[in-house]
């Protein structure tokens, strides 16, 4: 018992020390505006990055192509290590596992029974993507502008080329499932929803940004940086993660299903008539 | 373009996308979902095998309770059979016994028959061999002194 209120007193004299060190010391001058920082986290024209030397691009693709690797380094150690050892019985991460991927492909056969399989997989994969890459701004990996300043890589759809990117390719998947089920027609009903692609596109941009926004702004000042950033950070980061993958998702499977649904054929009136 | 829009970025977007669902397929959607169904299969395999024998069952008890029914009937007849056997067999004891009897009575009375006849024979042989000695008495006389003591005899003989 007294060692425990030892170790208690040692961690909040040791938070107020730092607290107390952190505001004597004070921040360095900014070396732009509130305004400006928000200004370039929307649209990224100061702050960019050098891809591998051959040109700069948004930080959001340097976000993009490591999440992609975390994504794939994950799935093959899963692939190798996991996935031969699964029983029938599931364990911890065998049920967790299980319920992703029962997850998206309930979905897909819920919203679209007809044709599934590369929906399912798409919606799997997508929404691995938007949830890790959302919780991947939490991380706060750094890296080197273009002029040698360091900039916390964002959630990868926060940028505008990446949510235009999520938003087109599930447009092209919902087209390919319309054609492939129904052709030209199917061409005719995806085309209908011809506002699909920018509004999933900015729906994604919108709620990643304002993440981004608020914490950039949270961050900004020392005196928002206590307690706060516990809310801001994680428990909205880990909710928005939650509902753009959800909404996405299921946005996707549902225009899926309904353009890929073959139509009842007409009954011609020679049929119609011998029926009479 | 507006908002820093930049095409060659989305295609690498597109590109990273494409990259990263094609072997998320291959590596984890796949093979968990194949081993879901397996184990699917699995467990339907068994339900099907317990439901088989669970009417395999059902059909064994069905023969046993028609055999348990069709038992008491053939005890049944059974009975009626030894029964009827049993009276049967009294039947032909009986008629045996009466057939023995007949024989047994039809015997003694041959036997009864074959007695009086030789009874009969030797009385005759009888009266005739006291014919002849009084005949040969009457015809030789005898002695009075013998004669005496003969009807003495006699007289004593019906005394006792």
């Amino acid at each position: 018992m007294k060692q425990h209120k030892k170790a208690l007193a040692v961690w909040i004299g040791a938070t107020l020390v730092f607290l107390i060190g952190a505001l004597l010391a004070g921040t360095s001058a900014r070396t732009e505006s509130v305004q400006e920082t928000m200004r370039d986290a929307v649209l990224h024209s100061v702050n960019q990055v050098s891809l591998f030397g051959w040109r700069a691009v948004n930080p959001g693709l340097i976000s993009a192509f490591l999440v992609t690797a975390l994504l794939l380094a994950a799935a093959v150690l899963i692939r190798i290590f996991a996935i031969p050892r699964f029983k029938y019985v599931p364990g911890k991460f065998q049920l967790v596992l299980e319920e992703a991927v029962g997850l998206f492909d309930r979905m897909a056969k819920g919203d679209s029974p007809h044709r599934c399989k590369f929906l399912g997989a798409y919606i799997f994969a997508a929404g691995a993507y938007i949830f890790v890459g959302t919780l991947f701004e939490l991380l706060g990996l750094q890296a080197v502008t273009v002029h040698a300043s360091p900039i916390t890589l964002p959630a990868p759809l926060s940028d505008v080329n990446a949510a235009i990117a999520m938003g087109t390719l599930s447009y092209l998947v919902i087209l390919s499932g319309g054609i492939a089920a129904n052709g030209i027609k199917g061409v005719g009903k995806t085309l209908k929803e011809f506002s699909l692609p920018i509004s999933m596109s900015f729906r994604l941009f919108g709620a990643l940004l304002s993440g981004l926004l608020v914490t950039e702004l949270v961050y900004y000042y020392v005196s928002l940086s206590f307690v706060l950033p516990v809310l801001v950070g994680v428990l909205f980061t880990l909710l928005h993660a939650l509902v753009q993958t959800y909404v996405l998702t299921m946005l996707v499977s549902m225009y899926y299903g309904e353009v890929s649904e073959r139509g009842e054929p007409k009954e011609s009136k020679k049929t119609h008539t011998a029926q009479k | 373009m507006p908002l820093n829009i930049d095409l060659q970025q989305i295609l690498l977007h597109w590109m990273n996308l494409a990259i990263l669902t094609g072997v998320l397929y291959f590596l984890l959607y796949k093979p968990v979902k194949e081993f879901m169904v397996k184990r699917e299969e699995h467990y339907r395999s068994l339900d099907e095998e317990a439901a088989a024998k669970l009417a395999e069952a059902e059909r064994i008890k069905a023969e046993c309770q028609a055999k348990l029914d069709g038992a008491d009937e053939e005890i049944h007849q059974a009975r009626a059979k030894a029964q009827q056997a049993i009276q049967q067999s009294t039947e032909d004891q009986l008629a045996q016994a009466k057939e023995q009897a007949r024989q047994i009575v039809a015997h003694a009375q041959a036997e009864a028959e074959h007695s009086r006849d030789r009874v009969l024979r030797d009385s005759r042989r009888e009266l005739r061999k006291l014919a002849a000695q009084a005949t040969k008495k009457l015809a030789f006389q005898a002695d009075p002194f013998d004669q005496f003591l003969d009807l003495a005899e006699e007289e004593d003989e019906h005394e006792e």
